[in-house]
């Protein structure tokens, strides 16, 4: 068995990537490809020189996983030498008692203060395409 | 590469009809594949026309929207769209032959199976007399709106009927796909840890019944059942339990009555 491939994967390679790849992160870089290369078409852009995505810690997506994974999948697509920068956002809840932010490394995390479970999370499930930087002729 | 037509998208699932054996493959031939980059730009001087496009655009909304579509469909003919998730090995089949023998006296039953490979699990149900159709994902560890949406125009689906989807086993994935059911069922067996609402929350908070299953184990496993309900609800608080065993019968006339309530032909 072989490890994920860097590099320049032929698509024979990439179907094979697939079934190490078991795992929902391919399929959603496919999303942002399409995404991006159908705006770089509605832009006319030469290329597209930077991705930014956000990536909540609740989204249910890795981010390193999926960062590998839209790696290999862009490079066979028109987006190859794009700069891929990818936002962590933390988890964030308000505290029903305090009414007061406090930030959350996991789900379960309650008020450093008061000890409540949130009432409410206000940041951790962003899964977005913030911006593209392309170039034009 | 997609081994039918050899396009190249390794994304390509497959439904299968196991009566019939037909099959349908199924996938996008998206995007651009033209490669305009004539040359690399070494020095970033040279690049006069750079534009930046804000998009801020959900990564899911594609599913979301197809996952809106086929809600609407469900709706629009009052079918009641279940959707089966767990770990693998939590009894999710063995539980929807048993329910169906019952429920297929009340109501029309559909089932859509999902797993990576095999039409096993779809020839199991078929067993019971109702019609089941089996996605296949092949490297896929889940089902998306898409699948599903393919699967219901292989299904001519009556009013008023039940449709069960059973997603493939796998805690993660299947928690961020829409599928476009009413109502999502996480089964979980007693030889399952009371800690698995804290390991895998995001499944726990999009479901609205929790099953624990194989409840006849009870007295031979250190599962700790109150705990386990207490952090469920400490992650989702509107979270449903019905203990059960397919095994032995309990608790499925409890299943049963809750999926009959649910379905808005009743």
């Amino acid at each position: 068995m072989r490890s994920a491939v860097k590099g320049q994967p032929t698509s024979n390679e990439l179907s094979e990537i697939g079934y190490f790849y078991t795992m929902h992160e391919l399929s959603l870089a496919a999303e942002v490809i399409k995404l991006v290369e159908s705006e770089a078409v509605k832009h006319n852009a030469r290329s597209v020189d930077e991705i930014t995505i956000e990536v909540g810690d609740f989204s249910g997506v890795q981010a390193e996983a999926f960062r590998s994974a839209l790696e290999i999948l862009s490079e066979n697509s028109g987006i190859r030498d794009a700069r891929i920068n990818i936002e962590r956002k933390k988890g964030k809840g308000i505290c029903p008692a305090c009414s007061q932010e406090f930030e959350m490394e996991q789900r379960i995390d309650r008020c450093p203060a008061c000890g409540e479970f949130p009432s409410e999370i206000i940041s951790g499930y962003e899964f977005r395409v913030v911006s593209l930087t392309i170039e034009n002729d | 590469m997609c081994e039918t037509c050899g396009c190249g998208n390794k994304n390509g699932f497959r439904i299968v009809d196991p009566g019939s054996g037909e099959f349908t493959h199924e996938h996008d031939h998206h995007g651009i594949h033209s490669h305009s980059h004539a040359h690399h730009h070494d020095d970033m001087n040279e690049h006069p026309h750079q534009d930046k496009i804000i998009l801020n655009v959900d990564i899911l909304a594609e599913n979301n929207r197809i996952a809106a579509l086929n809600r609407r469909f469900f709706e629009g003919r009052k079918v009641l769209c279940i959707n089966m998730v767990s770990s693998p090995g939590s009894g999710k089949t063995t539980i929807l032959e048993k329910s169906i023998l019952e429920l297929k006296k009340k109501r029309k039953i559909y089932v859509i199976e999902g797993d990576q490979q095999t039409t096993l699990d779809a020839d199991r149900i078929k067993k019971t007399g109702v019609h089941a159709i089996q996605i296949n994902t092949g490297s896929g560890c889940h089902l998306d709106a898409r699948m599903v949406d393919a699967a219901l125009q292989k299904l001519d689906i009556e009013a008023g009927s039940i449709l069960f989807i059973e997603n493939v086993g796998n805690l993660v994935c299947p928690a961020i796909f829409d599928l476009g059911e009413k109502e999502r069922v996480l089964v979980m067996s007693v030889t399952e840890g009371e800690d698995k609402p804290l390991k895998y929350p995001a499944m726990f908070e999009t479901s609205h019944l929790c099953i624990i299953n194989k409840s006849d184990l009870l007295p031979h496993v250190d599962f700790n059942k109150d705990e386990f309900i207490k952090n469920a609800l400490h992650i989702n608080p509107h979270l449903e339990f019905i203990e059960l065993s397919a095994k032995n019968g309990d608790g499925m006339n409890d299943w049963q009555e809750w999926i009959i309530n649910k379905n808005p032909a009743s």
